[in-house]
């Protein structure tokens, strides 16, 4: 299940953040996404990577918490999406499908005539789809 | 990791015994340790000594016909006793004389191998005799050898001879021993193996323990022998099988067992990662130790102690942290080529340590908030418990504990019951301090995290070590480390978070007493962008409270009102905000002045604007603000209303007199009398986004009533100066001359103010740019200057007689002169108004320049303090005001034969210079023309030789033919004026200085006092000066007439002292007739000369060329044709008569 979703902005700013989870741990959740922001740096930055690699948008599992797995993917805009599931047994592919899916709700809202770049992004439409799309990712992991 | 005995720290070490001859065991123990791979040595000086090998007399369990269960799964001592006390090798050394000699010596020898073999009995340690030689001729017999080898019952290979006599033998028998000794060693660990092995095999033990122990002591016998993978591979079937055990044995009480399952586990684990790590497989070693916790994580135990679990659990991450921190095995950071995908399933903090660490750190929290509530629990029922039993001590067994009761002088070891470990737990646990660990975990991580740049990482550690320093009541550290924490979250705008984090600062500050913190941080939290809207209520967000808008607006009321509830404190609270401080949100003051200059003392309109983001509208009492000027300040005391999130604007006026700049610089608002907010002002142009706001999605509103303004608005603005009444002139009268002095007037007149402190700079500046007045090559001499500003006149102290005598002692006591080649500074004396002052500023040009003169004037005007100043500027031109040019020549129909013009004509890539000849007249004419606009008096022209006239010998007499007659003679633009001067050489020299032509002239004056002469210098070439050999003249009257005969002479003369041959030869003419030789030859005696003699009569009228004269040198090769000028005269048609006075009188010729 997905506990959390998150988007980041240039600045390593919280642009979006929600979670799902019905226990008080989300500002534990916080702090998992915060941190996973070292990873990502980590992995953009790192000049090892070989040429393959460059044009990759999904950074893969940033971090293990105990009970989380944290995933990262990067837009060409060098925005960051961050999910946390508590799934440990994930599949790659599933995950990437769902960071398709995430990206394009975060393009529609951005294409917002009404939305300012940069800032937060308080649709609503944007969470019920965010909201649709974690749903979605369960069932098909039990597929 | 520190905590574990050093034996399962260290892989173990083969071990040797020695016996007898005790001067031999240092050398023998230090080679041994030495060798590769190092064998340890038990010493024993001698063999009363070996009881030590003893066994003890317990018995294999299985080898029991009716197996009792075991007691326990490991013993604490069997490896230390494996490691120190059971040798694999026992050597028994002999000295060879001790042998051979004595009987009574070879029957001690004889007891004492039979004690060694009685003591290794049953065991399959190896017996070796050392037969000790110090000497190689202490041959022993084969008889004797072989009777020891039989009393001892070893391979003849296992006796051993030891020759020390040198150092080579030293060495080589202690190589022999070495690797008789790691042969036999490797035997012994490899049989022990196998017999366990055997044991295992053979027999399904019933007691899942003695599998867990036999395979604990194969992989232990592996290890001795250096065989990794075998040790690693019983160690982890121990493992598993220790695993399985953990769900079916009753041995013990269900608490005690668990714990004892926990111990063996950690020790068998630790040694697979050891194994691991130094093998440099590091991703086995992580995956296995993250199946480890996997394993163990659910395995917490019976509630009351799940304080065990996670103390051990902690140590689980602490342990693989510091063995990965000490490995050599490095992250797979360049093999693999991603982490966190299918093909590398491992992320990158999960090959650092500081990743274990934070865990450990993070388990170990969770053991204290389990013990709290275990205490809790204990004390709630104290009935229920047993009291923690006196004297409880860990028991033979790895992983238990007994209880000691002492019966008079019978000590017994009693098992414990569950609830007496329990207690005993308790005690045990409460007596540590587990916050100063989880403190040092976290600072281990956090170091670690940030010195691989992990910031956000290292950030949560440090959260973790304040939350800890909270907890202790520590407030002073914990407010130190929450402080750095609420840097991070600020700067990336982590609202919630931060929130958090201010919530303990607060809370830290108001139990430390700092009321100034307080108010800072509960106003920060305030305006923090924080709603109810994705945050629950149950979100413990620590002592902020929920971060709801409620929640922010409780917390400003408080922080308002915090100083009024402490007390009557007269002395409010002060809080600074500059433009990096977090506290703009809680008030940014935009200050804009309309206008971006403003002549002084009229008004500038300014804008002061304010904005809050604290939830609820508060009151501004009074406002006070400060500019650079202070004369400016203006405060207001008209209560404000700031509501949230909404510019509230006021618009002033402000005045200044001085000119500069007007700069705001603080605005302070005091709020509920308690409260002083002291804001720098920041200009809208410049300002930036509040950090936490910026990122909201909110209207856009300006500072500014007008947008333009808030875009480009400034909080300084420029005061013009005053305008400067007054005049100041500069007059030139056209170009200046070179080696002039030339004088600019510079005139002062007050228009309007009183000129006091005035001060004239005069600067000159090449008008071509550069700025340099000299030449770069000639900076060194003092007189280099091209232009230089020699001094200033008619200054007021020159005029001794100044009718102002008030004002003259002003000017003496702070009069200002300094002048230098190109800047001169004076002071002009006080001015009232229509008062003029004038002076004149000598400039004197050495080259032909055009300059900038730039001249400042800077007073005070008499009312305003401050200084005015007024610039003019004038270009002028350097002339050269002569064109001097000059000419050699030689005399009318004179010419001497000059053998360096022969040869500058025979190779004319010489040099050329003008030769003149010795003793004869040379002439010089000198022109100088008159190159300026403006008429000129020329003074004097003469030929000075260089270096004045005060040399002893002369070397040429000069002598002015034609030259200015009169006092001066007057010469208009363009004009030329020739001066003839006759030089004669007295010496002859290839290189003489005819000196200087100094033209003395002066200015053209109206005035009545003349000015000064200038001299113009122009350097004549240095010349030639040779003897001529020959000089040849031409005598002929200066006319004649028709008709009438008159007489031409050549003459020659030979300077020389030799016989000089001639020819000459004479041209017809037709207008002349004459009588002489036309061709002919004439020697000219040394000394003599030699004169031709011809008569002419003339036909013809006019000026007529006499027939054409031609004189050869034949010694020098050289033929003088005279010019035609030299060879005309004007030939009268008859008598002429000149008539020169006018009464008519006549003069014949």
């Amino acid at each position: 299940m997905i506990v959390c979703v998150a988007v980041v902005g240039h600045q390593n700013n919280p642009l979006y953040l929600q979670s799902f989870t019905g226990s008080d741990d989300a500002l534990k959740l916080h702090h998992i996404v915060h941190c996973s922001l070292d990873v990502i740096d980590e992995r953009v930055n790192n000049p090892k990577r070989s040429a393959s690699t460059l044009n990759e948008t999904f950074l893969g599992l940033l971090y293990p918490t105990e009970n989380y797995k944290v995933y990262g993917y990067l837009t060409n805009t060098k925005v960051k999406l961050i999910m946390v599931t508590t799934d440990l047994d994930v599949k790659d592919a599933d995950v990437r499908s769902f960071f398709r899916k995430f990206h394009a709700a975060y393009v529609d809202a951005v294409c917002n005539p009404f939305h300012v770049p940069g800032k937060k992004i308080t649709s609503n439409s944007f969470s019920e789809r965010v909201g649709t799309i974690v749903r979605s990712f369960g069932p098909s992991m039990t597929l | 990791m520190e905590d574990y005995p050093e034996e399962l720290r260290t892989p173990p070490v083969a071990l040797v015994s020695l016996a007898g001859c005790p001067e031999l065991h240092h050398p023998i123990s230090a080679f041994l340790h030495s060798e590769q791979p190092p064998i340890n040595t038990l010493a024993l000086p001698d063999f009363s000594k070996a009881s030590v090998l003893a066994r003890k007399k317990n018995r294999d369990p299985l080898s029991q016909p009716t197996p009792a269960p075991p007691s326990g799964i490991l013993k604490r001592d069997w490896l230390l006793r494996h490691r120190t006390r059971v040798p694999a090798v026992v050597a028994a050394l002999f000295r060879a004389d001790q042998i051979s000699g004595d009987p009574a010596q070879w029957l001690q020898a004889c007891t004492d191998l039979e004690n060694l073999k009685s003591l290794i009995h049953g065991r399959s340690t190896r017996l070796v005799v050392v037969l000790v030689q110090t000497q190689a001729a202490e041959e022993l017999s084969e008889d004797v050898m072989t009777a020891l080898r039989k009393r001892a019952e070893i391979d003849p290979k296992h006796l051993v001879e030891f020759v020390q006599n040198d150092a080579s033998d030293l060495r080589q028998s202690l190589n022999k021993l070495a690797s008789l000794f790691a042969e036999l060693c490797l035997t012994y660990y490899k049989e022990e193996g196998r017999r366990m092995r055997s044991i295992i095999e053979k027999k399904s033990s019933p007691f899942p323990e003695l599998n867990i122990r036999y395979c604990f002591k194969i992989a232990i016998y592996a290890e001795f022998r250096r065989d990794w993978s075998e040790a690693l591979k019983f160690y982890e079937e121990a493992y598993r099988v220790l695993r399985e055990m953990a769900n079916t044995s009753t041995r013990l009480p269900p608490i005690q067992r668990l714990v004892e399952i926990k111990t063996i586990a950690e020790q068998l684990h630790f040694k697979i990662s050891t194994l691991l790590l130094h093998g440099g497989k590091i991703m086995e070693a992580v995956a296995r130790f993250l199946k480890h916790i996997k394993t163990y994580r659910r395995l917490v135990g019976l509630p009351e102690v799940d304080f065990l679990h996670w103390e051990w659990f902690s140590r689980q991450f602490l342990v693989f942290a510091e063995l990965l921190e000490t490995t050599a095995a490095s992250a797979p950071t360049s093999q693999s080529p991603r982490f966190g995908t299918a093909e590398s399933p491992f992320s990158e903090w999960e090959f650092q340590p500081a990743y274990y660490y934070q865990l450990a750190a993070n388990y170990l929290r969770e053991k204290r908030c389990c013990l709290e509530q275990s205490s809790v629990s204990k004390t709630d029922l104290p009935s229920k418990i047993t009291e923690a039993p006196d004297s409880v001590m860990p028991s033979i067994h790895i992983g238990q504990s007994a209880r000691l009761v002492e019966e008079g002088d019978i000590v017994t070891v009693l098992p414990l019951s569950d609830a007496e470990y329990v207690a005993y737990a308790l005690a045990e646990a409460e007596r540590f301090q587990d916050c100063y660990e989880i403190i040092a975990l976290y600072k281990r991580a956090q170091e670690s995290f940030s010195s691989h740049g992990s910031q956000r990482m290292a950030c949560l550690c440090t959260l973790g070590m304040a939350r800890e320093y909270y907890a202790s009541d520590d407030f002073t550290n914990s407010k130190q480390l929450f402080d750095t924490v609420a840097a991070m979250y600020r700067r990336e705008g982590w609202a919630p978070l931060l929130w958090e984090v201010l919530g303990y600062l607060r809370d830290c500050a108001k139990r430390l007493g700092l009321t100034k913190e307080y108010t800072a941080y509960s106003l920060e939290m305030a305006a923090l962008p924080v709603f109810s809207i994705s945050f629950e209520k149950t979100i413990d967000f620590g002592p902020a409270g929920p971060a709801t808008l409620s929640r922010r607006e409780e917390i400003q009321r408080e922080a308002l009102n915090f100083a009024v509830e402490t007390d009557g404190d007269p002395e409010p609270v002060g809080l600074d905000i500059d433009p990096v401080s977090p506290l703009r949100s809680v008030l940014l003051v935009a200050v804009a002045f309309h206008e971006q200059s403003v002549k002084p003392n009229s008004a500038a309109s300014l804008t002061v604007s304010f904005l809050s983001h604290l939830p609820l509208l508060f009151k501004v009492d009074s406002l006070e603000v400060e500019f650079n000027q202070p004369a400016c300040n203006f405060s207001m005391s008209i209560p404000l209303e700031v509501s949230p999130n909404k510019w509230l604007r006021l618009t002033h006026e402000v005045k200044s007199g001085q000119s500069g700049k007007l700069e705001c610089l603080t605005v302070k608002a005091k709020i509920n009398n308690n409260l002083i907010i002291c804001c720098r002002a920041e200009s809208p142009a410049l300002m930036e986004d509040l950090t936490m706001w910026k990122y909201e999605n909110q209207r856009e509103t300006y500072p500014t009533l007008d947008p333009a303004l808030s875009l480009s608005g400034q909080k300084s603005i420029q005061v013009d100066e005053p305008n400067p009444l007054v005049d100041l002139t500069l007059n030139s009268i056209g170009p200046a001359l070179v080696g002039e002095v030339f004088q600019i007037p510079v005139l002062v007149v007050s228009t309007g103010h009183v000129i006091r402190g005035g001060e004239l700079k005069i600067n000159l500046v090449d008008a071509r740019g550069g700025g340099m007045l000299m030449s770069p090559r000639e900076t060194d001499e003092s007189d280099a200057h091209h232009v230089e500003l020699l001094s200033i006149s008619g200054l007021p102290e020159e005029k001794e007689d100044d009718p102002n005598t008030d004002l003259s002692e002003e000017t003496k006591s702070d009069n200002i002169r300094k002048i230098q080649y190109s800047f001169g500074v004076v002071s002009v004396p006080v001015l009232k108004e229509g008062e003029s002052w004038c002076c004149n500023l000598e400039i004197r040009w050495h080259r032909p320049k055009s300059v900038m003169v730039y001249v400042s004037l800077g007073y005070n005007p008499g009312d305003v303090d401050q200084r005015v100043n007024v610039h003019r500027s004038l270009q002028i031109e350097g002339k050269v005001p002569f064109f001097i040019n000059h000419r050699f020549m030689m005399p009318f129909r004179r010419e001497p034969l000059l053998i360096s013009n022969i040869r500058s004509l025979i190779s004319p890539l010489e040099e050329k210079k003008v030769s003149l000849a010795l003793k004869e007249n040379n002439i010089v004419i000198v022109s100088a023309k008159n190159c300026t606009d403006v008429p000129l008096n020329l003074v004097s022209m003469k030929i000075v030789p260089e270096g004045g006239t005060d040399s002893n010998e002369k070397l040429f007499l000069v002598q002015e033919i034609s030259g200015i007659s009169n006092k001066c003679i007057r010469f208009v633009p363009g004009e030329e004026f020739r001066g003839v001067f006759s030089i004669t050489p007295l010496v002859a020299k290839t290189s003489l200085s005819l000196g200087v032509v100094c033209v003395e002239w002066m200015r053209e004056s109206k005035k009545q006092d003349q000015p000064e002469t200038v001299t113009t210098k122009h350097s004549l070439p240095q010349v030639c000066v040779e003897e001529p050999p020959l000089v040849a003249a031409i005598k002929c009257p200066p006319f004649s007439i028709v008709g009438d005969p008159f007489s031409l002479y050549i003459k020659v003369k030979n300077n020389t002292n030799l016989l000089q041959e001639i020819k000459y030869s004479l041209g017809d003419s037709q207008n002349f007739v004459f009588c002489g030789a036309h061709v002919h030859t004439a020697s000219v005696l040394p000394g003599n000369e030699h004169v031709l003699s011809y008569k002419f009569v003339p036909f013809s009228a006019g000026v007529q060329q006499l027939p054409r004269i031609t004189i050869t040198s034949v010694r020098y090769s050289a033929q003088l044709i005279p010019s035609i000028a030299a060879g005309t005269i004007f030939v009268y048609p008859a008598e002429p008569k000149f008539s020169l006075e006018k009464n008519g009188s006549e003069l014949v010729v």
